[in-house]
């Protein structure tokens, strides 16, 4: 259909549109109207990738020099397949309503690893042998290599599309990973490389958050993309760990002896050279003394991204005289290599901010604040000059020298805590310097300044204040919308008592009662007699999960419940987990029933949809906060005080809600599924916490629902799972939740939308 | 009652096409009107409800309320329908039957029903035939086998009452079974299952999705009635072999759902045409025409060793001359199928069904508001009127004329009336 969205043409490709999903596009164009960033919440199910791309592909075609491209960032490769499946039904609209091909170029980006077409190198397993390899066999000085020495491999899909591919721009249309590697298999050229250089012309690019948060691959993949994108993070719900985790850096025993040996190989390496190429180490050594000019002129004229690695000041400068010969640098090294491995060996906790370490570093080992933050581009250039094949074996000494700049870059922000050994076995010691970065504006910072319009949206982002704290930028809307629903299919539960009328609670005081337990275990099996199908149920944490599932075997509970369902259960390993996982799918659909047993904040409450039967029940035990001891959260949580007047209990809170809120969020994935969300712990019943969830949760809480006991949420359960068995058809939504074009417009329905999103 | 709050926008919203009752009306219409009016009153509950939970009950009840209405308008189409039909029951008897959300309990409950269903089922499908099967540990077990006999049945019934329920039923083991006497039905007949399932889980040896498969290709329509939740293999199964699932939401639904299966389901239009030979035996007495005649004993009780074994009475085969005492039945001695004429007379119904009433507003009907059934008030907020000779009735009674009645009574009145 043809929606007139506020003065905007826009094709949508389906018949019928949600309420919500007219009131997401209205918000939308707002915020690039007013060239800003945007905060938008929208329940899963709901279609809100079909909507962003229809109105920002529209905005794209009306308006295409305002806004030139499309930057849609995902988490994982099956939603950017998803994505990108949507966006060419939009397409396929497009052509048949205006009835002219289209000349949009849409294409997904990933890995090495999943758009390698080499024979050899796509067999390897892992995506970091496959760079490895890729990199042995593509880059340059190989290349230049096999000019003298023909015996030398070679990828001959990149010196295929090395020699034709960049003249030739892709054909417009619409690319998924597949499609890259027919076409590159078609031509005979590198996908990998063709779709890296695509997306500098491409009209929309979909590819995970790393390549524009992790400064290491922004770097090299988007540097050169046009100011005037629009750059979408969705299920950003996370996006403040990802920043963090891209900035921070963990240093071990194991990490400092592979990194001597990093340095060893060096050492070795550059004797060679010099004694069989000297020139060589001479001409990089002149080129260091012109300082890294080159990229600074880029800067200026604005093309690249500017990467929080590598400040400004830094590309003025030339490198300093104590690390441009190649000896004199791999010296500093090992000096350094010493001073960290000197700090590794203690017996007590040491937390110091960077400039402490700055100081100390240089009363013991003399090593100035200057070269460290040279460092990095120093090891990129001797890495260049000394043509080693295959990089991949020097991550170590890498990331030292990333750890060097970053410490020596930053006064602020970050924290260095050494920690002896690990919190949960002090008898062995592990001893680990975590340099860790608290402030996660600091990676996002450079896509707000460039880009823009940032649109940063998920199923649960509430509250919707926080998120531009603690990114540090200034959004133009932000908008919380509800679910509209011809049939109430969610129905959470606040469970505060046993039937014993002992309060439920994960909390630290009564975690081991003996009580709380035995009553979890009865509303599990009580639960599990009622819920057809599939049941899934979260704990607080690993350890809290083994506790309690023992405490049940003794008590005879789990075999009582296994009467009524299996049980499987979810587990650190990612192999055992996907085997739980599929053996659960399969006792769910052959009627058996089961229930999975698993950890918020793990790989189960993050990226697996319970569609359907999957899930009709979700049961959140206890209230997951992160693990409060742990010295960096701790450090984390007073700097959000000291900088951003955060309370540590209001993030605290803030964060256990929202993966609550993922994890039951799993079991309702459209407006045709129904399914239970149990929250059993009576803390959730409080207006704090309940205020964090997301709004299209917190409208079906009622008093009704707060602080039950386990047989009142039975009786409620049975009922509500009574309701939602009775057939349900389309058209008992349409006029509700469920619009035509003439529904749409008409005045009624109009004010009815305007009402859906909430402003904050 | 107290509330009671003027209709939010969002609630005018929930109900829509415009039938919103103002919540005071409802109040007033259920102290008057009460348990005659039962749909009625449904329709008051959900408005009371609404107010204090959202959008729920309405909707839910209002779809409930459309499709019993729909249930009178769609079985009007001109479609074949299975007169001999062949239905297995497979009655739930696992540990979840004891539940008492059903009272006393859901066998019991589930048993007393059935009762009922087999009933009616003959009354409305006389040259038919039931099996009763019972699931529990796992295990399936016939109750009785496939005949054309209430009597027997119910006395089974009435005996299960006293069983045990424990273990976990066995959805593949009833159903294969089922199958496995049902492929031996001719294929004019209809075969069907019928399950009443309360346990949401089932025991199966093998995987049942390859049992749905072969349920399909032998025909054989499975159709559900879940007494908790919906559970992912029935749907699949419903949907696969064409019949229906449904989920009760209390006793009288339960019921309404069971009636469901008394109407013949339309044949497949791949189903086999066949000229059938019926017998009509004559019910005579041995002693009037023959003074020295002895009683003897039907053919049917022949295997099953209770009842009473010797007669006078009887109907014999006009082919074989074989004495049975009940009708209908197929004759043991020459498969003939035995039936009376009285029996096809009513099975004759369901090929020339009474047309759908039309539906319109109270307010636009002119004169006096009164039923011409039940001569009541006409307080619904529609009236229904006969399409051939305009009588008004009010909903309770169009349901009654078509569910029991199978005629319009103001027709049959100014036919026999010249």
């Amino acid at each position: 259909m043809k929606l007139n969205i506020d003065g905007l043409l826009v094709y949508f490709p389906y018949d019928y549109i949600y309420p919500e999903q007219y009131s997401y596009m209205l918000e939308l164009k707002r915020t690039l109207d007013a060239k800003g960033h945007g905060v938008l919440e929208m329940p899963s199910g709901t279609g809100k990738t079909i909507s962003l791309l229809s109105l920002i592909v529209a905005y794209q075609k009306v308006f295409p020099l305002e806004v030139t491209k499309l930057i849609y960032c995902s988490r994982t490769v099956p939603e950017i397949e998803k994505v990108v499946e949507e966006l060419r039904k939009l397409m396929e609209f497009y052509s048949k309503q205006t009835g002219q091909s289209n000349n949009f170029l849409a294409l997904a980006l990933s890995s090495r690893k999943n758009l390698c077409i080499h024979p050899e190198v796509s067999a390897l397993r892992f995506g970091k042998e496959v760079d490895g390899k890729c990199h042995s066999l593509t880059a340059s000085y190989i290349r230049a290599q096999r000019h003298s020495n023909p015996d030398q491999p070679v990828c001959r899909f990149y010196e295929e599309f090395d020699a034709v591919g960049r003249q030739v721009p892709l054909p417009a249309g619409i690319y998924n990973l597949d499609d890259l590697k027919d076409f590159g298999r078609r031509k005979g050229w590198c996908p990998y490389y063709m779709a890296r250089y695509a997306i500098l012309h491409a009209n929309i690019v979909v590819y995970s958050y790393h390549y524009l948060l992790d400064p290491k691959i922004a770097d090299m993949v988007s540097k050169e993309l046009s100011k005037k994108s629009v750059v979408v993070f969705d299920e950003a719900h996370n996006i403040d760990n990802v920043c963090i985790d891209a900035m921070s850096v963990n240093i071990t025993r194991r990490t400092l002896d592979r990194c001597q040996t990093n340095v060893d190989t060096l050492q070795t390496t550059i004797q060679k050279i010099k004694e069989t190429d000297s020139a060589k180490l001479k001409e990089e050594y002149s080129r260091l003394v012109e300082g890294l000019k080159e990229a600074n002129v880029a800067r200026e004229t604005d093309v690249y991204l500017s990467n929080p690695v590598l400040p400004d000041e830094i590309l003025k400068e030339a490198v300093p005289g104590t690390i441009r010969t190649a000896e004199h640098f791999v010296g500093f090294l090992r000096r350094f290599l010493e001073y960290l491995k000197s700090r590794l060996r203690v017996q007590h906790v040491v937390q110091e901010s960077a400039p402490q370490f700055l100081k100390d570093i240089f009363e013991k080992v003399c090593i100035d604040r200057k070269p460290l933050r040279f460092c990095a581009e120093r090891l990129q250039s001797l890495l260049r000059t000394l043509e080693i094949a295959d990089i991949a074996d020097f991550s170590a000494v890498t990331l030292i020298s990333s750890f060097a700049t970053l410490v020596s870059t930053y006064s602020q922000g970050f924290t260095i805590i050494i920690e002896p050994f690990e919190d949960r076995t002090p008898t062995i010691a592990n001893p680990v310097l975590h340099f860790s970065c608290m402030d996660p504006s600091i990676a996002i910072k450079p896509v707000f300044q460039r880009f823009q319009s940032v649109v940063i949206t998920s199923g649960t982002l509430s509250p919707l204040d926080i998120y531009p704290k603690i990114l540090d930028f200034r959004p133009v809307t932000m908008a919380s919308f509800t679910m509209t629903l011809a049939r109430t299919c969610l129905c959470p539960l606040i469970v505060g008592r046993g039937n014993d009328q002992v309060a439920l609670s994960s909390k630290f005081e009564t975690r081991e009662d003996f009580a709380v337990i035995r009553n979890y275990g009865n509303l599990l099996l009580e639960m599990s007699a009622i819920v057809p199908d599939g049941i899934v149920a979260f704990f607080t944490s690993y350890v809290y999960m083994e506790n309690i599932v023992a405490s049940w075997y003794e008590q005879g509970i789990l075999e009582n419940i296994q009467r009524n369902k299996l049980i499987f259960i979810e587990t650190p390993d990612a192999a055992e987990t996907s085997m739980a996982l599929e053996k659960y799918q399969e006792a769910c659909e052959n009627g058996r029933g089961a229930i999975l047993l698993s950890v918020a904040r793990g790989k189960v409450s993050e990226g697996i949809d319970f569609v359907h039967h999957f899930g009709r029940a979700v049961i959140m035990f206890g209230v997951p906060y992160v693990y409060t001891q742990s010295r960096i959260l701790k450090a984390r949580l007073e700097y959000l005080r000291d900088q951003f007047q955060i309370r540590e209990n209001d993030f605290l809170t803030f964060d256990a809600m929202r993966h609550a809120a993922q994890c039951v969020g799993r079991a309702i994935r459209g407006k045709t599924d129904y399914g239970l969300m149990i929250f059993a712990d009576k803390r959730y019943a409080r207006a704090d916490k309940r205020g964090k969830l997301p709004r299209w949760i917190q409208e079906h809480i009622n008093d009704g629902s707060l602080n039950l006991t386990v047989d009142e949420t039975v009786q409620l359960s049975k009922h509500f799972l009574r309701q939602m068995a009775q057939p349900f058809r389309q058209e008992d939504q349409l006029g509700l939740s469920l619009l035509t074009l003439e529904q749409l417009e008409s005045e009624e329905m109009l004010q009815k939308i305007s009402q859906i999103a909430h402003q904050t | 009652m107290k509330n009671q709050r003027e209709p939010s926008a969002g609630r005018e919203a929930t109900r829509g096409h415009g039938k919103a009752v103002k919540p005071w009306r409802c109040v007033f219409s259920c102290d008057q009107v009460c348990c005659r009016y039962n749909l009625f009153l449904l329709v008051c509950r959900e408005v009371l409800k609404e107010d204090e939970s959202g959008s729920l009950k309405a909707t839910v009840e209002e779809i409930l309320f459309q499709s019993k209405r729909k249930r009178v308008v769609e079985s009007h189409g001109q479609v074949r329908l299975g007169m001999m039909r062949h239905l297995y029951v497979v009655i739930d008897c696992s540990r979840s039957m004891e539940d008492q959300d059903l009272k006393p309990n859901r066998l019991t409950s589930t048993l007393k029903l059935m009762e009922a269903f087999v009933d009616e089922y003959f009354d409305q499908n006389p040259i038919s035939q039931v099996g009763i099967i019972t699931t529990k540990n796992k295990r399936a077990d016939k109750l009785t086998e496939l005949a054309g006999n209430p009597k027997k049945h119910i006395a089974a019934l009435k005996k299960a009452v006293d069983t045990v329920c424990g273990g976990e039923p066995s959805l593949y083991n009833s159903l294969n079974l089922a199958a496995q006497s049902l492929k031996h039905m001719p294929g004019h007949t209809s075969r069907e299952i019928l399950i009443v399932l309360s346990s949401l889980t089932t025991c199966d040896p093998a995987n049942i999705y390859e049992l749905i498969k072969t349920l399909k290709s032998l025909k054989v329509r499975v159709s559900v009635i879940g007494l908790s939740a919906e559970v992912r293999v029935c749907t699949v199964l419903t949907r696969e072999t064409g019949g229906s699932y449904h989920v009760i939401l209390d006793e009288s639904h339960f019921k309404e759902l069971l009636m469901l299966h008394v109407k013949p389901p339309p044949a497949s239009s791949s189903s086999e045409c066949s000229l059938i030979r019926m017998g009509f035996p004559q019910h005579t007495i041995a002693s009037l025409s023959d003074q020295d005649a002895k009683p003897s004993f039907s053919m049917s009780h022949l295997d099953s060793s209770s009842g009473p074994g010797l007669s006078l009475a009887g109907y014999f085969c006009p082919q074989c001359h074989a004495k049975y005492t009940e009708l209908p039945v197929e004759c043991k001695v020459c498969g003939l199928t035995l039936v009376s004429a009285p029996h096809l007379a009513r099975s004759f119904h369901h090929l020339f069904p009474l047309q759908a009433f039309t539906e319109t507003p109270v307010e636009e009907l002119r004169g006096d508001r009164f039923c011409q059934a039940c001569q009541g008030g006409l307080k619904d907020k529609s009236v229904f009127t006969c399409p051939a000779c305009h009588s008004v009735f009010c909903m309770e009674c169009d349901l009654f004329i078509h569910d029991s009645l199978h005629c319009c009574p103001c027709c049959i009145h100014s036919q026999s009336a010249p």
